[in-house]
């Protein structure tokens, strides 16, 4: 029976769990790994590269061995440790990484093959040939030597983030950290209390001396009732603070339901971002052990881990155990399981001459040498001046000293410094801006030391902050030192295990040594220490002092790897930390947006906006025949587009006129009030920006137009010349793209059906010409902007109402244009008609493409100075011979292909001798062909010609008839009516 | 009066409107809003408030205003979206740049039954805003499931999320269940 009497947990409630289909039993307060030693388990999982039998090694999240898959189906997770595990009723896990039975692995027979597997393995023995690598031998070794599997199905938990701010930021519940949460909340700071654990305390959970004649628990009962009265201290549990990013931002994961069977409606994990004003670091410490032959037999456990489980877990692996220590530390352990019950085979004490401490057998001087004992440890070989004895065991608790947990320290490539004193490297003085660290976490580990250094911490922060506080009353504590001597692993042949996860081996270590891959980042690599999930938290520094003892350096000489976030695992799920699918993104909706759902309109993604493609009618079997009719349509009688997207810049100020033809390559202050200009903008290099409208409203106020991709970064640019260029101007710039809904009317019958909404306003050609704009009003007093511009080359509008309109205006337009045939049409026609028409767009002004390119070079105007006018001239962009051409199949049934390459015919097509390429292309209804636009080398000079596209990846070759790229109305008589 | 029926920044005729737990979530089509900037060297205008400093938030008769940047803010106009909001504003601010502004936004109202707390619990799940120094009449610009959003505390217990019109389905669904999971729903 490995149930003991007392400890933290819950025996009025009983909770079934299974592990690998068998059932078992524990109690809240239990986690996985303590029920299952409860329950005699000591075998619980194989190890990665020999698949040797494990057992539980630690207590806490430093766990190197017991790594489970929890749950089932979509739930599954791999690589779980059960020591963070809490029970919960129904928990189903299952030991991982094994061929077969746990107790009877078939890849077990790697571990005769161990010689073949030592450090470099991989590197020496897969070398060759090169090709099987990624169908031979990776697969194999993925499948041999792997951890957990993965469900293969979608993530059915969902992720929360949050934002919180503190003075405050306590890392570690245990003495220091309560000790320091305590002193700075009794202050009145904003404190945040984290502990990866469910409950507070720390170490002082697992240890059975009292605090002022009290038991800890009770110390700490009283302070949590403290605690919850203070409303500026927050207490996060289950929350592992992962990592220390800049300005004082701490990453942390709240494991927010996984210790219920399901999380419901709630949230699985919650990541936090932390901004503390100053944080006290009090991660506390991780017990080492010491390296012998088959240290790695189930039952063999740090010492201070076993004091956990008996202390705070009521449980232990076994009811004969043995003791492996360099300090007086491990003494507690023997002490503390006699007092539970547990018959202590001895006490083995690397120090000569060391002292009993209570009624059990020490052999002083001695080391064990042998684990045996396969599936569980039964007996361990202890020598003594070169005799060897055979002690029965059940379990073996080791400490080898204690290691500071400097890693969040070292997060902004702070480098631990080795204290010589302490046997442990402590954290250096380039801590992360605003870090204290305090308590076992920088070597003071005794639980007197560990309350004082916290409420100091506490104090000095708070002083940095100009707060007051006074230091509180702390309990009396032990402060017994440990007389650690180093002893850092037993000499021998067998294997002896430094890096259990990715077992690495004391050999494996000589063997790096004698591949003369000695500095610590090299030794790391080469033999995979520390790089398995643990991070090597049990294994790295044994691991260097034992390079350090083979190079015969020192250890501060030897030096040391560093830590990067996050100090463990953190799922992808949390740091997504949201929304999947549909709402992953944001995603902006046009004002028309309801009326073309109902009217069956086919959606696209134009950056985050959806904007109507086309609206297939019943019957139209192909989007081509939808595109094709609403192009027609529009055509030859009206068509209604919603182009809300595109982005609008209100432009006022004294100056806007001349701040306008700063920014635009041509002139916009010329322009008079009551006309639109089309205007193109170059970036600072020459090359061309973007295109679109510029309306004068008014003397002092413009509306500037961009590109539906480039509204934001058009927004950007404007402001950075406003406040950056040339902040005397008086101009004021903001978005209204949102504000108004605007709608494209396009066709002949375009006057006419807005001559039916439009309150007393004169539509008349001369009344209102080719861009002419003006403010007004429509549908019985609606205020309303009209711009006579045209992107489909027809007699056209643009009409804007306040955007919770549009919906409504479309409706309208519609129902009372039907007998001119209004047609809504979406972004395809639109595209086929402005490539009919022969306008730039994206596919164009691709930031590789110049004015000049674009057929406007006369844009660039020369009496005035703007953005990239001056760039544009220079040689390598002014001699470039490409222009924009139109592009027609001479077989009319060949497609033109965008994005082909273009050579003169017969031509080798190879780079040399590329003329240019196809931008954009589509089947137009008017030509009844596919046309293109596209980019050619002296296109100017080639009308009529022929010319070969070649698109390679589809073996495609077409021969292509150079023209204008104006294939309808060229000379604009249709939009100037 | 135009008789085009105009819809909600969610598509519909009726405001939406939802409670969860202590939380309220209003959408209030009704604000009229107007971007304000001064030219060059100009004093403020009157406009029966005094127009806020950085992060600030002001409210008075019928009328309220928030800074948005140097020389520039927003005015708020409680119940005026149908009216002409912006010529409203130019009349009481001749000289100064105004910009209509009532459509460019969807404003979400979130309202406490318990205090404080709820809201400030919702913030510290959407924004990144030290929620203790943004007491009543503090508003700022932020960003909110990578959308730009103006946050407005109105009260202790009131919070103003104003975002983007044409992202109003998004930042819906992101206050919504954000206010569901502090619930527990």
């Amino acid at each position: 029976m490995t149930r003991l009497a007392g400890g933290l947990i819950d025996r009025s409630q009983t909770l079934d769990f299974t592990f690998d289909g068998k059932s078992f039993k524990g109690h809240p307060g239990d986690t996985l790994a303590s029920a299952l030693l409860a329950n005699g388990m000591r075998l619980v999982g194989r190890s990665f590269k020999y698949h040797r039998p494990r057992g539980v090694f630690a207590a806490g999240s430093e766990e190197p061995n017991a790594m489970v898959e929890l749950r089932t189906g979509a739930w599954r997770e791999p690589n779980t440790r059960a020591t963070m595990v809490e029970l919960f009723d129904g928990l189903e896990a299952s030991s991982q990484n094994r061929l077969g039975s746990l107790r009877h692995d078939l890849l077990a027979v790697n571990d005769l093959f161990a010689p073949f597997f030592a450090a470099g393995f991989y590197y020496k023995t897969f070398m060759w040939p090169k090709a099987f690598w990624e169908r031979l031998y990776e697969p194999m070794i993925r499948r041999a030597a792997g951890l957990g599997s993965l469900s293969m199905q979608p993530d059915p938990d969902t992720y929360d983030k949050g934002f919180l701010h503190c003075d405050l930021l306590v890392i570690g519940g245990g003495a220091a950290g309560l000790a320091a949460a305590l002193t700075a909340a009794r202050a009145g700071a904003s404190v945040i209390l984290a502990d990866e654990d469910f409950r507070l305390g720390g170490r002082l959970n697992g240890e059975s001396h009292s605090l002022d004649d009290m038991p800890a628990t009770g110390w700490i009962n009283s302070l949590e009732a403290e605690f919850a009265s203070l409303p500026n201290l927050r207490i996060m549990r289950r929350t592992t603070v992962f990592g220390a990013f800049d300005h004082g931002i701490y990453g942390a994961v709240e494991r927010v339901s996984d210790h219920l069977a399901a999380p419901g409606a709630g949230v699985r994990q919650t990541l936090w971002r932390i901004t503390a004003r100053r944080t006290v670091l009090a991660a506390g410490a991780t017990e080492r052990h010491v390296p012998f032959a088959n240290n790695d037999r189930p039952g063999i456990m740090l010492a201070g881990a076993m004091r956990t489980f008996a202390n705070r877990f009521a449980s232990c692996p076994a009811d004969r155990v043995a003791i492996f220590t360099n300090n007086d530390d491990g003494h507690r352990t023997a002490l503390d399981l006699s007092a539970k019950g547990i018959e202590i085979a001895g006490v083995i004490d690397t120090r000569d001459g060391a002292k009993v401490f209570g009624s059990y057998p020490l052999f002083a001087g001695a080391a064990v040498t042998n684990a045996r004992g396969r599936l569980g440890l039964k007996a361990i070989d202890v020598t003594v001046d070169g005799r060897t004895q055979t002690l029965r065991c059940g379990a073996l608790g080791v400490s080898g000293g204690w290691n500071p947990n400097v890693h969040l320290a070292s997060h902004h490539r702070g480098r631990p410094c080795w204290d010589n004193g302490l046997q442990a490297f402590l954290p250096g003085e380039d801590l992360p801006a605003g870090m204290i660290v305090a308590g076992a976490a920088k070597g003071e580990g005794t639980t007197h030391s560990a309350l004082n250094s916290g409420a100091s911490a506490a104090l000095q922060a708070l002083a940095d902050l100009g707060l007051s506080a006074s230091r509180p009353r702390l309990p009396q504590a032990e402060d017994a030192p440990t007389n650690l001597k180093p002893f850092w692993h037993v000499a021998g042949k067998g294997r002896a295990w430094v890096d259990f996860q990715n077992d690495v081996t004391v050999k494996d270590i000589k063997l790096a040594h004698l591949e003369n891959m000695r500095p610590v980042e090299h030794l790391k690599r080469w033999t995979t220490l520390g790089m398995a999930t643990d991070q090597g938290k049990t294994a790295n520094v044994t691991a260097l002092a034992v390079m350090a003892e083979l190079t015969g350096k020192s250890i501060a000489e030897t030096g040391t790897t560093i830590f990067r976030p996050p100090y463990t695992g953190v799922s992808l799920g949390v740091l997504g930390g949201g929304d999947t699918g549909k709402n992953f993104r944001p995603s902006r909706l046009t004002p028309t947006h309801q009326w073309a759902s109902a009217n069956g309109a086919v959606f696209t993604e134009a950056g985050q906006w959806m904007r109507a493609q086309y609206f297939p009618r019943v019957g139209e079997t192909t989007w081509r025949e939808t595109v094709d009719r609403e192009v027609l349509a529009t055509r030859s009688g009206v068509g209604i587009c919603d182009v809300t997207t595109l982005g609008k810049v209100d432009v006022q100020g004294t100056d806007a006129a001349e701040f306008l033809d700063r920014i635009y390559a041509n002139k916009m202050a010329s322009l008079i009030p009551g006309r639109v200009r089309y205007g193109l903008m170059l970036r600072e290099d020459g090359f061309a920006y973007d295109d679109g409208t510029c309306a004068r409203l008014g003397e002092d106020h413009y509306v500037v137009t961009t590109t539906t991709a480039q509204a934001g970064p058009v927004y950007r640019h404007m402001e950075f010349a406003r406040q950056c260029l040339w902040p005397e101007l008086d101009v004021q710039l903001i978005s209204t793209t949102d504000a108004w809904a605007q709608l494209a009317v396009a066709g002949p019958n375009s006057r006419r059906l807005l001559e039916r909404i439009v309150d007393e306003f004169d539509l008349s050609n001369p009344a209102f010409p080719f861009m002419a704009c003006a403010e007004t009003t429509v549908c019985n007093g609606l205020r309303a902007r009209i711009f006579r511009i045209s992107f489909s080359g027809e007699l056209a509008y643009e009409l804007a109402v306040p955007a919770r309109y549009g919906n409504a205006l479309m409706e309208r337009l519609i129902e009372i244009g039907a007998d001119l045939g209004a047609t809504p049409y979406g972004t395809e026609a639109l595209g086929v008609m402005r490539i009919e028409k022969g306008h730039a767009a994206g596919n164009e002004i691709n930031g590789q493409t110049t004015a000049q390119m674009l057929g406007l070079a006369r844009m660039v105007a020369k009496g005035k100075d703007a953005i990239g006018a001056v760039m544009s001239r220079r040689e390598g962009l002014a001699g470039d011979s490409r222009v924009l051409v139109g592009l027609q199949p001479v077989d009319p049934a060949e497609p033109v292909v965008p994005g082909s390459h273009l050579f003169s015919p017969g031509a080798a097509q190879t780079t040399a001798n590329d003329l240019g390429w196809v931008t954009s292309a589509c089947h137009s209804p008017n030509l009844r062909s596919s046309i293109g636009l596209g980019f050619l080398a002296g296109g100017g000079e080639r009308m009529g010609e022929e010319i070969i596209a070649a698109n390679p990846l589809q073996n495609q070759s077409v021969r292509l008839r150079v023209v204008s790229q104006h294939f309808v109305d060229p000379e604009g008589g249709r939009l100037r009516d | 009066m135009t008789d085009l029926i105009p819809i909600s920044a969610l598509g519909s005729r009726e405001p939406a409107k939802l409670q969860h737990g202590v939380l309220t979530i209003a959408e209030n089509p009704d604000l009229g809003l107007a971007s304000l900037a001064l030219r060059r060297g100009d004093c403020a205008p009157d406009l029966g408030v005094k127009l806020p400093g950085p992060g600030g938030w002001v409210s008075g008769e019928g009328i309220g205003a928030f800074w948005i940047g140097p020389d520039q803010w927003m005015i708020e106009g409680q119940g005026r979206a149908s009216a002409d909001f912006l010529h409203q504003v130019s009349r009481l601010a001749p000289g100064c740049s105004v910009t209509e502004q009532t459509d460019a936004f969807v404003d979400f109202e979130i309202t406490s039954q318990e205090g404080g707390a709820p809201v400030r619990a919702l913030m510290e799940k959407l924004v990144n805003i030290d929620t203790a120094a943004f007491g009543p009449g503090r508003a700022t610009r932020t960003r909110l499931e990578h959308m730009s959003v103006f946050i407005i505390r109105r009260a202790e217990d009131r919070l103003a999320v104003m975002g983007m019109r044409s992202l109003a389905g998004s930042l819906w669904h992101a206050l919504q269940t954000a206010a569901r999971r502090l619930n527990h729903e």
